[in-house]
């Protein structure tokens, strides 16, 4: 049975990462992943932003932003989902869906215990939502609490273009 | 198989989960992003307790676990409770927000009227269903909603008042409807009211206190000497300031004038899920703690009112600013004020305290009194005839129940 047991647990070790590499799965947003996050983005500009299924203004902002990726294809867009729900997945990646963010980077918070994700992404975030950070080519981040301005992003993201040029 | 050791149980699980990798990957992550120890409907696996103390001195508890609503009581202040009593009767998708939680509230009599509310729709619409138990928590009646209206709801606040009558605040959404066919813009939620005058079996209808409030707070609420609601809550302000109200009825139907409490100038179009806290003490004084992220400043605040909420003491900044203080709770208890929030270090959560004796004149310093390292509940406070207690749900450590000594 002990062999069994090793056999399983290496052919889960095999398997465990597949889902997650999967056209439209959810990544999971644990500890550590804030800055796993940052590595794989180092040198792009990108915009990461939080939101949830049940906050108000995220829906209204949230089909503004998947317009932004179309219109913005040298910006690396990524979501967070930093609400927690048993069934959240689903409502999670259908609004995705229906805001054109589909192909997005798309995490959801995978540990329950949100504040200590929350506190390796910025110390002082309480978890209020929509939040996007724009992170720069240099790494430098830039935080707009709240709905962000379409015109503020696009703004921000010709700049990272020009800085290049 | 008879016999099914440890071993070979891990092994027949490992092999399952390898059968069933979708199933097998969403159970795990399920416990481990979840909020809950455990999926049962027990105290231990309770995401949410909300404590009060009957006229008895019996304590009880309303939790959330496993999609149902329990409560137990406790005559031992907190160390055995009684066999739960299921108050929902069938798993529902209650409302999860950071900010949500049951209600209870005990009448002179020990009648307990007891809300809640949860997501009736997948686009997280919420309701608010009310019930009541008049045999002394033996069993509650069928929830029912609070309000005939069927737009969104969340966020309600129940209390008896001197007379036996149960105020109930919410927040309510459905002004947004006449709004869009008007082709207006609808910021936020109304905040709404009701009375029961059958122990919170069923509710009058609901009355508009105020419009295009914050939509995703948890609302404070207390009765003053004369036994009328006090509301305190996050307001939409001009420019979409997100700063802090209150409003004291003159009876159970008609409230006053909405007075702001503090202009932090928190203009933000976001749900920040992190509402206020209010006791009113013996002396008649409006105590208020709340969090902000405003332009004029940022963090956890208290502050006072000696003319029933007109006007407010300057803020007094609580908790440790680097440790990101939040979830203020205060209570006027027969020790004095007491007030308690979380501060976050990176690993653990601590819940400190500070105590006055002078109705808020000058506080303790703070004093840790409990941690956790894993997901909890916010910390809350309730008082008998000779103590606060500290009542606070943890993921890790289980619910802790412990009495508030007086500070020197």
């Amino acid at each position: 049975m002990k062999r069994h047991l090793l056999a399983a647990l290496i052919l889960l070790g095999t398997l465990a990462p597949a889902p997650a590499a999967e056209q439209g799965a959810l990544k999971q947003f644990e500890r550590g992943s804030w800055q796993q996050l940052l590595r794989a983005h180092k040198g792009h500009p990108t915009l990461v932003h939080f939101w949830g299924v049940t906050c108000g203004p995220c829906k209204v902002e949230l089909p503004e932003l998947g317009q932004f990726m179309k219109d913005h294809p040298g910006v690396d867009v990524v979501t967070i989902s930093a609400d927690l729900v048993p069934n959240l997945p689903d409502a999670t990646r259908s609004m995705l869906d229906r805001a054109g963010l589909a192909s997005a980077e798309n995490w959801i918070f995978g540990d329950g215990f949100a504040e200590r994700l929350r506190y390796e992404i910025d110390p002082a975030w309480q978890g209020d939502i929509p939040r996007t950070m724009l992170v720069a080519r240099d790494g430098t981040i830039t935080t707009i609490e709240g709905s962000a301005e379409i015109a503020d992003l696009s703004k921000w993201s010709d700049a990272q273009a020009a800085a290049i040029r | 198989m008879r016999y099914c050791s440890p071993l070979v149980r891990a092994a027949l699980a490992a092999i399952m989960l390898v059968a069933l990798p979708g199933l097998a990957a969403a159970q795990m992550s399920h416990q481990h992003a979840s909020e809950a120890a455990c999926d049962e409907t027990d105290l231990h696996c309770a995401t949410r307790v909300t404590p009060a103390f009957g006229p008895d001195g019996t304590l009880w508890l309303a939790w959330m676990a496993g999609g149902q609503i329990s409560v137990a009581s406790s005559k031992d202040q907190g160390a055995t409770f009684s066999t739960p009593v299921q108050v929902t009767r069938e798993r529902l998708n209650l409302d999860w927000g950071p900010d949500a939680r049951p209600k209870l509230a005990i009448d002179a009599k020990g009648g307990i009227a007891l809300a809640f509310s949860i997501f009736r729709d997948q686009a997280f619409n919420g309701q608010v269903l009310a019930t009541r138990s008049s045999d002394g928590g033996r069993r509650f009646d069928q929830p029912k909603p609070i309000t005939a209206n069927n737009e969104s709801q969340r966020f309600e606040a129940i209390g008896f008042d001197p007379s036996g009558a149960v105020f109930a605040a919410w927040l309510d959404k459905r002004n947004r409807v006449p709004a869009q066919q008007r082709g207006q813009k609808y910021d936020g939620a109304g905040l709404f009211v009701a009375t029961s005058k059958d122990g919170g079996a069923t509710y009058s209808d609901a009355k508009l206190v105020a419009d295009n409030t914050c939509e995703c707070c948890r609302l404070g609420l207390a009765f003053d000497g004369a036994g009328h609601p006090v509301v305190v809550f996050r307001n939409i302000f001009e420019g979409g300031v997100r700063d802090h109200a209150i409003v004291t009825f003159t009876d159970l139907a008609t409230p006053g004038e909405v007075h702001r409490v503090s202009r932090d100038d928190w203009q933000i179009a976001a749900c920040p899920h992190h509402g206020p806290s209010l006791a009113i003490s013996p002396a008649g004084t409006y105590h208020v703690t709340w969090y902000t992220n405003g332009k004029t400043r940022k963090g956890l605040f208290y502050a006072q009112s000696r003319d029933g909420g007109k006007t407010f003491s300057d803020p007094l900044p609580i908790g440790q600013p680097n440790r990101s203080p939040s979830r203020p709770q205060i209570a006027a208890g027969p020790q004095g004020l007491v007030m308690v929030w979380k501060e976050f270090d990176g690993q653990k959560t601590t819940i400190n305290q500070m105590i006055s004796h002078d109705d808020g004149a000058t506080w303790s310093k703070p004093t840790a009194i409990a941690d956790t390292a894993d997901s909890s509940d916010h910390p809350l406070l309730v008082s008998d005839r000779r103590h606060t207690y500290l009542s606070w749900m943890t993921k890790a450590d289980g619910y802790h129940f412990l009495a508030i000594g007086s500070e020197p």
